[in-house]
């Protein structure tokens, strides 16, 4: 396991040590602080009128749906676009600049690189997530908040990034590319969401269930409505661990393969 | 310590190394030599467990590089073609992750580092980035990696390939300045190199070893042969029919002009005293007649490309 530390200590000293990291973190806190005060800012109006207001849906009144998660759906728009950059280089360019050979003749395990490579990525999104997690806890200073699902929707905005993080590792280990990595990654990231569509098509009822269960949203859902459930827990993972194996076998596909 | 049993690697259809055997003990100092293509890449590729053979085995240390190849990469210090360098990080810090991953304990890598920077005199550069580098550094570096766990197999694929003479000069010595303490596998096609450096050949052609011995023996290969530079005043049209009756003579070659020949010789004096006197009593002008030692070249170049030429060499 020393080689996953050692991968994943130089991999986060890149992510962090490097300025592309902060300009993207730059760029995030100029969207979110043009966003965010806006947001408060009509749902505070809403709360003053909302007496004269008729049909106004019950939930959004609370902070929680009015301006977190509304916040939590424009950070996720920008991980799709976002964890493809922080991963793309993370093996297409170690094949192009050879310091792949370095790795591959190594003490370690194409797992061990996997792995290394992939908690190193995590901690960038994040990095990133608690850069967006600063608006909260600031309103905090003005509102009284309830801090347990706000949490819990940040953990599972987490997870997803953990699992765009994963395909993203893997579609960045299929080419030596960096711009093909960072186009397949959105790719990816996008058609995640697109699943779930399937249940509006299929008729029969195990179809839909089929669909439902696969799509990323019925599994978010629960967790930015502050709801823990084992199978959405569960669901995530398996992702991450399938897509993480994936670009554990391409790793080790060039030890064999011709070329 | 390294040892090779039929080794053959497949790129496809095309065969790249074919049904290799040799075997290299402790401490040797081994020139893996060949045209651009041959498979030494390939080789050494297989030998630091990089890529899998199609057929045979490779063994370093005892250990198969193919059944226990972490055991292999622990005792191999590899310098790839391109050194495998991030431009990102320090010379130091680089060097630091290096000997990590080689699983050098934690308290001696300090140590394996500062070894490994005074060995490569990278002193002054090691808190720079190594993209800042110039390319003779780069390749220091990657030199400076592959030795820093202390390996007991150092191989380096071509070290002073695009390199400029002095830098070549002083990768050259660094490497003599490694024998004794290293095994070492020093794959090129720079001959000098290897009479510089190596105390072994191997000779590698089309995927197949065509010779492996020292470099004495393989110098004087031919024994009791010669090479004789003949320079004449007027054109001689043609040498061979002029020479024929002498025996000795096994092939004449035609130099830069009509007035300049190489002639391979069989035997000693006696042949030498028969073609001046040959020259001189038909009128020649003989310039200059100086016997030259066949060298590691013509050895190369007869083994390599010779075959294809029909024996032209």
């Amino acid at each position: 396991m020393s080689g996953t530390l050692t991968i994943f200590k130089k991999e986060l000293k890149g992510f962090y040590l490097n300025p592309t990291f902060w300009v993207i973190c730059f760029l995030i806190s100029v969207i979110f602080s043009w966003v965010y005060p806006i947001q408060l800012n009509l749902f505070s109006q809403l709360l003053m009128n909302y007496v004269m207001q008729q049909g106004v849906p019950q939930n959004q009144l609370n902070i929680h749906y009015g301006v977190f998660l509304r916040q939590l759906s424009y950070l996720n728009l920008l991980l799709i676009f976002v964890v493809p950059a922080l991963t793309m280089k993370l093996f297409a360019e170690e094949k192009k600049l050879r310091t792949f050979d370095l790795l591959l003749t190594s003490p370690v395990t194409s797992l061990q690189i996997v792995l290394g490579k992939y908690f190193a990525a995590l901690g960038a999104v994040a990095g990133i997530v608690l850069l967006a997690l600063l608006y909260p806890v600031a309103t905090a200073t003005m509102a009284t908040i309830n801090w347990a699902p706000l949490l819990i929707a940040f953990f599972g905005i987490f997870l997803v990034g953990a699992v765009y993080a994963a395909m993203d590792l893997f579609s960045s280990s299929l080419t030596e590319n960096s711009i093909a990595a960072y186009v397949t990654s959105v790719m990816f990231n996008v058609s995640i969401w697109f699943i779930g569509i399937g249940a509006e098509v299929v008729d029969s009822e195990r179809g839909r269930k089929i669909f439902e269960h696969v799509s990323l949203n019925s599994h978010l859902s629960g967790l930015v409505e502050g709801a823990v459930r084992s199978n959405g827990l569960i669901f995530f993972f398996s992702i991450i661990v399938l897509f993480c194996f994936l670009a554990e076998r391409v790793v080790e596909s060039s030890r064999w393969r011709s070329v | 310590m390294i040892q090779v049993r039929d080794l053959t690697k497949d790129y496809g259809s095309r065969r790249a190394i074919n049904k290799l055997n040799f075997s290299i003990s402790k401490g040797d100092v081994v020139g893996f030599l060949g045209p651009n293509g041959a498979g030494k890449s390939t080789t050494m590729k297989i030998i630091t467990g990089f890529m899998a053979p199609s057929h045979g085995s490779a063994s370093v240390a005892g250990f198969d590089v193919f059944e226990s190849p972490l055991e292999v990469k622990k005792r191999i210090g590899y310098l790839p073609e391109t050194p495998p360098v991030y431009g990102d990080m320090y010379v130091r810090d680089y060097l630091r992750y290096v000997a990590a991953l080689k699983q050098v304990p934690k308290d001696k890598i300090e140590k394996s580092v500062d070894m490994a920077i005074e060995k490569t005199n990278l002193g002054e550069v090691q808190k720079r980035l190594i993209q800042h580098l110039s390319k003779g550094f780069k390749q220091r570096v990657g030199i400076a990696q592959a030795i820093v766990s202390d390996p007991e197999v150092l191989i380096l694929d071509e070290p002073t390939v695009g390199l400029d003479p002095k830098q070549v000069a002083e990768i050259r010595d660094l490497i003599k300045s490694l024998k004794g303490q290293h095994t070492i596998i020093l794959s090129t096609h720079i001959l000098p190199e290897v009479e510089a450096t190596c105390e072994k050949v191997i000779i590698i052609n089309k995927g197949e070893i065509v010779a492996e011995d020292s470099i004495h023996n393989l110098a004087t290969m031919e024994k009791g042969q010669s090479r004789l530079h003949i320079r004449v005043r007027k054109e001689v049209e043609d040498m061979k029919s002029l020479l024929s009756d002498i025996q000795q003579v096994l092939s004449v070659h035609l130099g830069p002009s009509h007035k300049e020949w190489n002639v391979d010789v069989q035997g000693g004096d006696e042949v030498v005293d028969a073609i001046s006197s040959r020259l001189v009593t038909k009128g020649y002008g003989l310039l200059e007649l100086s016997p030259s030692k066949v060298d590691l070249e013509d050895v190369f170049l007869k083994l390599t490309y010779g075959k294809q030429q029909g024996g032209e060499l």
